[in-house]
């Protein structure tokens, strides 16, 4: 109960900025525009893969929808701001577990996102591109699991970067680091079976593949359903590693200020 | 003042910025690190499809990489000088602004040595790929040894611009005090478009890449004339013309958005 008061809270409070929020749709669907255009500028040469021009098309705008799922999440998960005014050493005290308590907040917040980013975008590019919807029903319950463990990884992914702001400064760094290999290993602009082998084997030891490239793939109606595995696979790997990072950090608390 | 006595307690600034930042060495280390790597991934995002694709709509793998490295050259120039006017929420957002407007000086002039960056990791990649792009194209006697003297001096002129956009962009903050969001459409999304040949996208958007948002004038309208001798000579004293112009719009309504500054408290 408790954990659905703080997701629900984290949701209310982003309601208050739904006006700046849809403004900010805007500039986020430039970006997928603008992609999805040198797409279009590529297929008119060239024959696209599996996907053809339109089908690359589609790609694109999903998962420029699906980042503010898997990848859009609070820089830290709030964290390094709080290493930053000492709030942290509060939140320590707390009788519950930090990565569950900031993990509840988080949902709340990607949930806002789903509904107030992820859907209005999507829609722009439906209509702008004229894409289809996937035919049958079952489709949408696997990319409902898909995005929800893409969510929970990328939860933990900013849970552990949030960690590092007790040792470094720079935390903001690895945030934009990790955004970068979003970018490129996770399939944001390009589908990973593109990218040169040893790229390939890179991304396929890593989480990010099924942040973005996972769902999209499933989306499109590609058969990869077996994939969700690697989603679980990764999810239990990753709620461990922040399990010990948690026990690292209660050892010594520095704060850098008030 | 004079503008000497200006520019030497500018250097001074900066010198004691880079002092500042030497005290946290791991922090600097890991900071050029990541640095790095988000730079070499955007650059490997372009790669990828041009050595995939080889050609998008006519220009060759030479040429892209030339207007990738023109645009990573301008854009390490404008954000080595004058990163912090880039990160002016920062200071909007906590009330820090109060504290350089009490200062005898340009506000200006005491926001930028703020925290000065050294970007060696993108001076290395955007520098080695312009020589990548241009040897090729050297090779193919497609353009002469007076195309490095003009790289250089569009790479000025695009840092110019580029600074002027941001400028203009982070005043809006004085109305709004958030800018990220406008900053996305004006500074990241404006410069990762003209990475490609503007001709990729619908006459709408390639005239707002031109005129609104002018990234196009840093690298795609000068590598027209550099690389295929389209135009005319013309174009480089005008970019210098335009980019001057740019400056002093942006520094006009910089002036007069600081007129409308409310601080928000600490």
């Amino acid at each position: 109960m408790l954990y659905f008061t703080l997701a629900s809270k984290a949701y209310a409070r982003n309601l208050q900025y739904r006006g700046a929020h849809m403004v900010h749709n805007i500039a986020s669907a430039m970006f997928g525009f603008m992609y999805a255009c040198i797409w279009l500028g590529l297929g008119a040469d060239y024959a696209l893969g599996d996907y053809g021009t339109q089908g690359m098309v589609g790609y694109i705008a999903f998962t420029q929808a699906a980042l503010w799922v898997s990848s859009f999440v609070t820089n830290g998960l709030g964290i390094p701001q709080a290493v930053r005014t000492g709030h942290i050493s509060l939140d320590l005290m707390r009788p519950v577990h930090l990565f569950s308590h900031l993990m509840a907040k988080e949902w709340g917040q990607i949930a806002y996102q789903f509904v107030y980013k992820s859907i209005p975008i999507y829609l722009v590019y439906y209509f702008a591109f004229s894409l289809q919807l996937p035919g049958k029903a079952v489709t949408f319950l696997y990319v409902a699991i898909a995005l929800a463990g893409a969510a929970y990884l990328s939860i933990c992914i900013n849970y552990l970067i949030g960690a590092s702001a007790l040792w470094t400064t720079e935390s903001s760094w690895l945030y934009w680091g990790n955004h970068a290999m979003i970018n490129l290993l996770a399939g944001f602009f390009i589908p990973i079976e593109w990218l040169p082998g040893w790229l390939q084997t890179i991304a396929w030891w890593s989480p990010y593949p099924y942040l973005l490239y996972v769902p999209t793939r499933i989306y499109l109606g590609f058969d990869d359903v077996s994939y969700l595995w690697g989603t679980l696979l990764w999810c239990v790997l990753l709620t461990l590693t922040c399990l010990l990072a948690t026990g690292f950090l209660r050892r010594k608390v520095e704060v850098q200020g008030g | 003042m004079t503008t000497r006595s200006w520019l030497s307690l500018y250097a001074l600034l900066i010198r004691t910025s880079i002092k500042s930042r030497m005290q946290y060495k791991f922090n600097f280390i890991l900071a050029s690190f990541l640095a790095a790597l988000i730079q070499i991934s955007e650059f490997l995002m372009v790669a990828i499809v041009l050595f995939k694709f080889g050609a998008i709509q006519g220009w060759s793998m030479h040429e892209i990489g030339y207007l990738f490295a023109v645009m990573t050259l301008s854009k390490t120039l404008y954000r080595t000088f004058a990163d912090e006017v880039h990160h002016l929420e920062h200071y909007l957002v906590n009330g820090e602004l109060d504290q350089l407007l009490t200062r005898p000086m340009p506000v200006l002039l005491a926001l930028m040595p703020q925290k000065f960056r050294i970007m060696l990791g993108e001076v290395l990649q955007g520098g080695f790929l312009l020589w990548w792009s241009l040897h090729g194209m050297m090779a193919a006697g497609q353009v002469g040894w007076s195309a490095v003297p003009q790289s250089l001096y569009i790479i000025v002129t695009g840092a110019v611009i580029l600074f002027s956009i941001g400028l203009a962009t982070a005043t809006f903050g004085f109305w709004t005090t958030r800018i990220t969001e406008l900053q996305n459409l004006t500074e990241d999304a404006a410069r990762t478009a003209a990475q490609y040949p503007l001709t990729l996208y619908p006459k709408w958007m390639s005239s707002i890449l031109l005129i609104v948002v002018p990234v196009g004038l840093v690298n795609y309208i000068p590598s027209l004339y550099i690389l295929r001798g389209e135009l005319g000579v013309w174009v480089l004293p005008a970019l210098a013309g335009v980019a001057l112009l740019c400056l002093c719009l942006s520094l006009k309504f910089w002036h007069f958005g600081l007129t409308k500054y409310q601080s928000t408290g600490s």
